[in-house]
């Protein structure tokens, strides 16, 4: 555990740097949580109660569609945050599922613990501003990448930003993420040249 | 074993238990309401027998739960009982029911129940139980004693209730998943 705790504090000094003593406090309010593979962590239609930070293993957050399709929505690994995001900040409920692809661990803190601490030290709201932030980038960075690029554009951006991703995360999941065909996806894991 | 990774465990068997409840709202009322075979339950009427059950238990959780004055204990230790009743519900490892069980007379399902219907309330049933575990963390799962459905006077612990009850919702969602695949096998064959 003090490794982990160790890992998110590099992870939270990366986004934005806290005095010491406040990163110290605050890091001793996360909960370690084990959940064995192919748990569901929360569940459409209810309130995701966690900040999820990931030590071990690979999750999914997907949405079920008309006739049972999965639409893999987004993974997360270490070192990152976890959750449901926009359940999380705006306490409404979830449109979509998130589950352990793998056995995980993970840290994690409640939002009421959350917003308790935000009142203690106010420095809290720039790292979390910051941090989503960045989560909004990367989110409409994707709305262009899904809309305006082709099938093999979309797996070579995949497999130059996470290429460990194609060992650990089924094939499946991954077509669905780039909303394409799970046999194009083959073809394009055997035929494309990065 | 600890009283917070039970509650824990019990709300991952839950949300799986939604997952699926959500994935039969795509299916046909068609295939949810007819009787696979003469004198076998249609998916609405599993639905409808565990909505039975969810209506009692819940209610009776909750009465408890209210204005409980326990404190949280760390460790759960299940009774006799209990585990008996987890034992004889729970599918093994391999989702496979090893033992047939009549349900109780009072529990038999309507010959044709509204699918949709009782699909909607079981989902919504689940959010509760979901809930009520959320606040059981705050509660002595050993200390409370809620009234089985058998008899007022028979009781389980709160521990014991959550495992037991929950055992049951899987074990039936076992026999829906076989239900469906008979069902899937029998439309086809018309098709």
């Amino acid at each position: 555990m003090p490794m982990e705790k160790a890992q998110l504090k590099l992870f939270l000094n990366n986004i934005y740097p806290l005095p010491k003593t406040d990163l110290d406090y605050f890091v001793s309010f996360w909960q370690p949580v084990i959940y064995k593979r192919k748990t569901i962590l929360t569940v459409a239609g209810e309130t995701e109660k966690y900040l999820y930070f990931v030590t071990v293993g690979v999750q999914r957050a997907f949405y079920l569609a008309e006739n049972n399709k999965e639409a893999s929505i987004v993974f997360t690994y270490p070192p990152s945050f976890s959750g449901i995001a926009d359940s999380f900040l705006t306490q409404t409920p979830s449109l979509y599922f998130l589950e352990t692809i793998t056995a995980s661990s993970f840290l994690r803190i409640s939002y009421d613990q959350l917003q308790q601490l935000i009142t203690e030290i106010p420095a809290l709201q720039n790292l979390l501003f910051k941090a989503t932030s960045f989560a909004l980038k990367g989110a409409l960075e994707r709305h262009i990448e899904l809309q305006c690029f082709s099938n093999e554009e979309k797996f070579k951006t995949l497999f130059k930003r996470s290429p460990h991703i194609l060992n650990i995360v089924p094939h499946k999941y991954l077509a669905s993420y780039l909303g394409i065909d799970a046999t194009n996806f083959s073809k394009l894991l055997s035929t494309v040249k990065i | 074993m600890y009283s917070n990774n039970l509650l824990e465990l019990l709300q991952a068997d839950v949300k799986a238990i939604i997952l699926q409840a959500e994935q039969l709202r795509q299916q046909s009322t068609e295939k949810l309401t007819q009787e696979p075979a003469v004198g076998i339950w249609s998916v609405a009427q599993v639905l409808e027998h565990l909505n039975f059950y969810n209506s009692f238990y819940i209610a009776a959780i909750e009465a408890k739960l209210h204005l409980h004055q326990s404190s949280p204990s760390v460790m759960f230790k299940p009774g006799w009982l209990g585990n008996y009743f987890v034992h004889i519900m729970k599918p093994a490892a391999n989702n496979v029911i090893a033992k047939k069980m009549k349900s109780p007379k009072n529990v038999i399902p309507a010959s044709k129940p509204d699918a949709t219907n009782q699909l909607s309330k079981f989902i919504t049933h689940q959010y509760h139980l979901l809930n009520l575990l959320q606040v059981s963390k705050t509660a002595n799962l050993n200390a409370l004693r809620i009234p089985t459905s058998l008899s007022r006077l028979i009781t389980l612990k709160l521990g014991d209730t959550f495992r037991f009850f929950i055992a049951h919702e899987q074990r039936h969602f076992v026999q829906i998943k076989n239900t469906l695949s008979v069902m899937n096998a029998l439309l086809q064959d018309r098709a």
